[in-house]
């Protein structure tokens, strides 16, 4: 007998002071990198959405910051609704800066050599406006022609769409001017105001002379201040402020302007934040479950070199090796694309931004995506590729040997790191641990639900298996719950691609939704505003000679809040941060009625009303809900309005829920009609116009007759809206594509995944004399079950999802585009079944024999 | 050099499942001498495989010891024992089990290159010649008949010089004139290099050519015979 041992003395090699693995790294992957192509494909196409989002929000910070001046063209900017007060002359003359003025109202302006007429912004502009930036316009001397009087300027969009150049005559308000040419670049005016009610600039001086500076008429105005450093700026926006509470103007800042439009564009980060983190998800999953097929397909040649002599570390560092360099190629190629991606974006969205945006090529955003592409392809393979250490080397003998569950310390720590990787990576794109939280928590429920769905429907099944259908549907149905056939795992992933999908269309379908306007047959699509008291009837009788319905023609007073709640909005400024400025500072525009219009519904409380024969507490009103969550004031409470000098002490009666832009005009405040029917006020009347031929002739008599009304036809501004937002969908919706490419991609990995064992089974069935037609239906028909489970689960899930996100995140109405949703989930089951129906064609076209050796190794 | 090649001890080898034991190999004691030849018969499911499983270190016994060249098995992590796989056992399989992304020359360097030694594609190539495929060198599996692919197995089972050559159903997926060939190499190497051979095999025919019969059934060895005629 043998009694002795001899001590293995045996180095251990790390990976890099081993050159044999990286031999055989590349041996083992020069002819067989197609094999890791749905790697490459996730990492790609994940890596491509998070690079070209990036870049774009990185171009869009760095132009706010760049041309921070230039958005509005001086240092400073007061605005306010009516002429300056001489103690505005006097602040401005004693701080000895240069200023230039503008005054700017909507107005009806006529093309006196077509005769058409159009809703315009008129700008009279006096001084070297702009301070920064410049005013491009051709002729280049055609502002100087306009500051000698008599003469216009239009912007491009407006002389192109009208045919309008340079001699032509405009009627603006009573006065006829020549053009002197176009205007095609101006500070402050991105292209969105620009396209919704383009601009004809006049002098300052000859826009009184128009005569629709009346009483009543809206018109804004604004003093650009330019001083000779950024600290005269501040002191002077201190020197300003108390002047601009006490008269009520507001004053703009270069930084109050570029958080305005950060705000602006808050949405649009929100949702690319979302995009990327879904994305990289979805690019992980995909990484992850590529992985796991290739160390899969691995198996049997890892169990042949370990029985040679591999350790498990050897073995996992070849593949590791494998997947980390197609890693880094992988992210370098989707770093590529997004940039290329990004550099396609401007060309359908840059006209709509503010500014000349720079769409550089954005090194910070490529070195991130390399970064996180490079820490996925470890990351994200670690686990599955674990398992290749694993690998016994028995299952040489036995393929189907499966060792018990092995502790690994390695395979901890990827669970730990996998977990933490979303949450620090959305942080970073969100910058909030918050988000970050709601976005990963959101994916951990949707991956709870799933797998509690899948263990459920499993369950189900087999209890109650439908004995008596037929054989396919039988084979078909039992197939879901055989032994190691993967169904919670394939659910589980196909649901979560597909949840993912579904929900950024609802995301997607909701913002779209918030900006667009729709219009149904018994709505008022025309406007016609500043329509003061003495016109109301004539303006009335005109609409009938056109047979034209006034649908609505309600009063308009301004008035401004001095208290709320019983404190002064002075102090409430000062005390607290919770209501915004602008919204205790603005001036408001009211209406009295005694009704509801089609477009309010009451929340709460009872409807406007005054109770007579009182002579304190008697007037109450009602508020829309937003502004009863802005201002925080509800039922009960009071409020005061300075109404043209006259202070009206109101208490709120109710809460009206109104959708804005059906049946216009609404309002937030409406008081009862006994109080303010003496108040100055101004008629807003609302019709629809269905024919072109109409609406020409009408908009032409009311120009002539009452030049001083406006009217807005809301059929022009609702499509140049929906053409907008439609270019801006464009763009959110071709790098969604990107998200939902990574997730098709993962779709596919995943049926791929079953392959195997669904394989083993049909080539069984196969040799005992299944018929082709059999073996795909049965393969077809486990397929839509498994597709059909997965996205109806994920629909349902989809639907809780968009809603929190909508509600808490966007802060936005749900609104689901329901065909959509079902042509995504119908798509789901399709790419599932037709996958499968791929993965089975490898037996249906090979003969059993040759089926089973390539099943055994052969 | 101990005489003793493989020394199996009261080898026993039971799986669970569900609430059973399944008792696949009870209590088998055999040795193996340096430099001869063995082979395991028996019915399908008599634990032949899993004893060769064992004797070569690819799997743990649930009681008794395996020694292979000195070395416990059963006391050993797996790394170990593939460390001792590397440097003493030779394989050869039923279905080949060649890496199909490598070359034929490549698949026969492996273990050496393992071993950390250089200069091995002589030693490879003069192999390779040796059972036949010197022009095939370059090929990879799937470009090489049954045979052919049996035969890069012996050229890689061969490299490393082992001190014990395990073989399980060398034939069993190959037609009679090439089984022939790969039988005439498998003896004749073993022979010219003094390897231990251990041979599982359905074959009569073929095991009567080992000087060792070891008969197995239900999990025991019932028979341990020695044979006359020699290879």
């Amino acid at each position: 007998m043998l009694e002795y041992t001899i001590k293995i003395k045996r180095k251990t090699k790390n990976i890099f002071r081993d050159p044999w693995v990286w031999k055989m790294a590349w041996r083992d992957g020069r002819h067989n990198f197609s094999r890791l192509f749905l790697f490459m494909a996730s990492l790609v196409t994940g890596i491509a959405a998070v690079v070209a989002i990036s870049s774009l929000n990185y171009s869009l910070q760095d132009e706010l910051d760049r041309n921070a001046k230039e958005l509005i063209g001086a240092d400073l900017v007061i605005n306010g609704n009516k002429k300056f007060d001489t103690a505005w002359t006097n602040l401005l003359d004693k701080a000895k800066v240069t200023i230039a003025k503008d005054a700017d109202m909507a107005s009806m302006v006529m093309f006196m050599n077509t005769g058409n007429s159009r809703l315009v912004k008129v700008t009279g502009l006096e001084g070297s406006f702009p301070f920064y930036g410049q005013m491009v316009t051709q002729p280049a001397d055609a502002y100087l022609k306009v500051q000698g009087g008599n003469y216009v300027m239009l912007d491009e969009t407006l002389a192109t769409q009208y045919e309008v150049s340079s001699n032509d005559s405009i009627k603006v308000g009573n006065k006829i001017f020549i053009v002197a040419g176009v205007v095609t670049k101006i500070p402050g005016g991105g292209g969105l105001t620009s396209t919704l009610a383009p601009a004809v600039y006049v002098s300052l001086k000859s826009l009184d002379s128009t005569g629709l500076v009346q009483f009543g008429s809206r018109i804004g105005y604004s003093i650009y201040v330019k001083t000779k450093s950024e600290k005269e700026t501040q002191k002077l926006i201190e020197q300003v402020k108390p002047l601009a509470k006490k008269l009520g103007n507001s004053i703009e800042t270069v930084e109050r302007r570029k958080e305005q439009l950060g705000r602006s564009f808050s949405l649009v980060y929100r949702f690319f934040s979302l995009l990327a983190f879904v994305a990289l998800i979805l690019g992980c999953i995909g990484v992850a479950s590529s992985v796991h097929i290739y160390a899969r397909e691995k198996r049997e040649e890892v169990a042949m070199l370990r029985c040679i002599g591999s350790s498990g570390w050897q073995a996992f560092n070849i593949y590791f090796i494998q997947v980390f360099i197609l890693g880094i190629i992988g992210s370098l190629i989707g770093a590529l694309l997004g940039v290329a991606i990004h550099q396609i974006i401007p060309i359908v969205f840059k006209e709509y931004l503010p500014g000349d945006i720079q769409f550089f090529v954005s090194l910070r955003a490529m070195g991130e995506g390399i970064l996180i592409g490079t820490i996925v392809s470890v990351l994200f393979t670690l686990l599955p590729l674990v398992s290749v250490r694993f690998v016994p080397p028995l299952a040489v003998l036995r393929a189907d040997f499966i060792p018990g569950r092995i502790f690994s310390k390695t395979r901890i720590t990827a669970i730990a790191l996998i977990v933490l990787f979303p949450i620090l990576t959305a942080a970073y794109q969100t910058k909030s641990f918050i988000t970050a939280g709601i976005f990963s928590g959101g994916i951990a429920v949707a991956l709870g639900c799933l797998v509690l769905v899948a263990g459920g429907l499993l369950y189900l099944v087999r209890e109650f298996f439908p004995s008596n259908a037929s054989f396919i549907f039988r084979h078909a149905l039992s197939n879901l719950f055989r032994p190691n056939n993967q169904t919670r795992m394939l659910m589980v992933t196909i649901g979560l691609g597909a949840f993912i999908i579904s929900v950024l269309n609802i995301i997607e379908g909701s913002l779209l939704n918030q900006v667009e306007f729709k219009g149904n047959k018994n709505q008022s699509n025309t406007i016609l505003f500043d329509i003061q008291p003495n016109q109301k009837e004539g303006v009335i009788k005109l609409t009938e000679e056109n047979k034209l319905p006034i649908n609505q023609i309600v009063p308009i007073i301004t008035c401004r809040l001095s208290e709320l709640k019983g404190r002064t909005v002075e102090v409430i400024q000062k005390d607290t941060t919770t209501i915004p400025d602008w919204a205790l500072t603005r001036e408001y525009r009211v209406t009295y009625r005694d009704s509801l219009t089609a477009s309010e519904e009451l929340m709460s409380g009872k409807l406007q009303y005054f109770v007579k024969g009182r002579i304190r507490d008697s007037v109450f009103v009602t508020i829309s809900e937003q502004m009863h969550e802005t201002l925080r004031a509800g039922v009960g409470d009071s409020l005061v309005f300075d109404v043209q000098g006259v202070p009206i002490k109101v208490f709120i009666s109710g809460i009206r829920k109104v959708d804005w832009p059906k049946d216009p005009p609404n309002f937030i405040f409406v008081f009862p009609k006994e109080i303010l029917s003496n108040a100055p006020q101004i008629w807003v009347a609302a019709t629809r116009v269905e024919d072109p031929k109409v609406a020409s002739k009408f908009q032409r008599e009311l120009v002539t007759n009452f030049p001083n009304v406006s009217l807005i036809d809301l059929r022009l501004i609702l499509s140049t809206v929906n053409e907008l937002f439609r270019k801006i969908g464009l763009v959110v919706r071709f790098l969604a594509l990107f998200s939902v490419v990574t997730g098709l991609v993962v779709l596919a990995g995943a049926v791929i995944n079953s392959k195997f064992v669904r394989i083993k089974e049909n080539v069984l069935l196969r040799t005992l004399g299944a018929r082709t037609n059999q073996i795909v239906k049965i393969t077809l028909v486990e397929y839509g079950y498994l597709g059909l489970f997965s996205s109806i689960t994920s629909l349902v899930l989809a639907f809780g999802g968009g809603w929190l996100l909508t509600k808490f995140f966007f802060e936005v109405k749900l609104a689901a585009n329901y065909s959509e949703l079902l042509i995504i989930s119908s798509g789901v089951v399709v790419l599932t079944v037709f996958i499968g129906w791929l993965n089975s064609r490898e037996v249906i076209n090979t003969s059993p024999l040759e089926a089973l050796r390539k099943e055994g190794g052969n | 050099m101990p005489d003793v090649v493989l020394l199996s001890e009261q080898l026993t080898k039971t799986y669970s499942s569900a609430d059973k034991k399944l008792t696949v190999l009870d209590q088998v004691s055999f040795q193996a001498e340096q430099g001869t030849s063995l082979s395991i018969i028996g019915p399908s499911g008599s634990g032949k495989t899993t004893l060769l499983g064992l004797c070569a270190g690819l799997d743990v016994p649930t009681s008794g010891s395996i020694s292979l060249m000195g070395f416990k098995l059963n006391a050993m992590s797996e790394d170990d024992r593939a460390y001792v796989r590397n440097q003493f056992v030779g394989f050869v399989f039923q279905n080949f089990q060649l890496l199909s992304t490598l070359t034929a020359l490549e698949n026969v360097m492996v273990p050496l290159e393992l071993r950390g030694e250089k200069n091995i594609a002589n030693k490879a190539k003069a192999l390779l010649a040796r059972v036949g495929l010197a022009d095939r060198l370059h090929h990879y599996p799937s470009q090489l008949s049954g045979g052919e692919q049996q035969r890069v197995a012996i050229a890689r089972a061969f490299i490393a010089a082992p001190r014990i050559l395990f073989a399980d159903e060398p034939t069993g997926n190959l037609d009679e004139e090439n089984a022939q060939q790969v039988v005439d190499l498998l003896f004749e190497m073993n022979r010219q290099e003094k390897t231990t051979l251990v041979l599982v095999t359905h074959n009569l025919e073929l095991a009567q050519k080992t000087e060792r019969i070891l008969q197995m059934k239900g999990g025991h060895l019932i028979q341990d015979s020695k044979l006359k005629n020699q290879n």
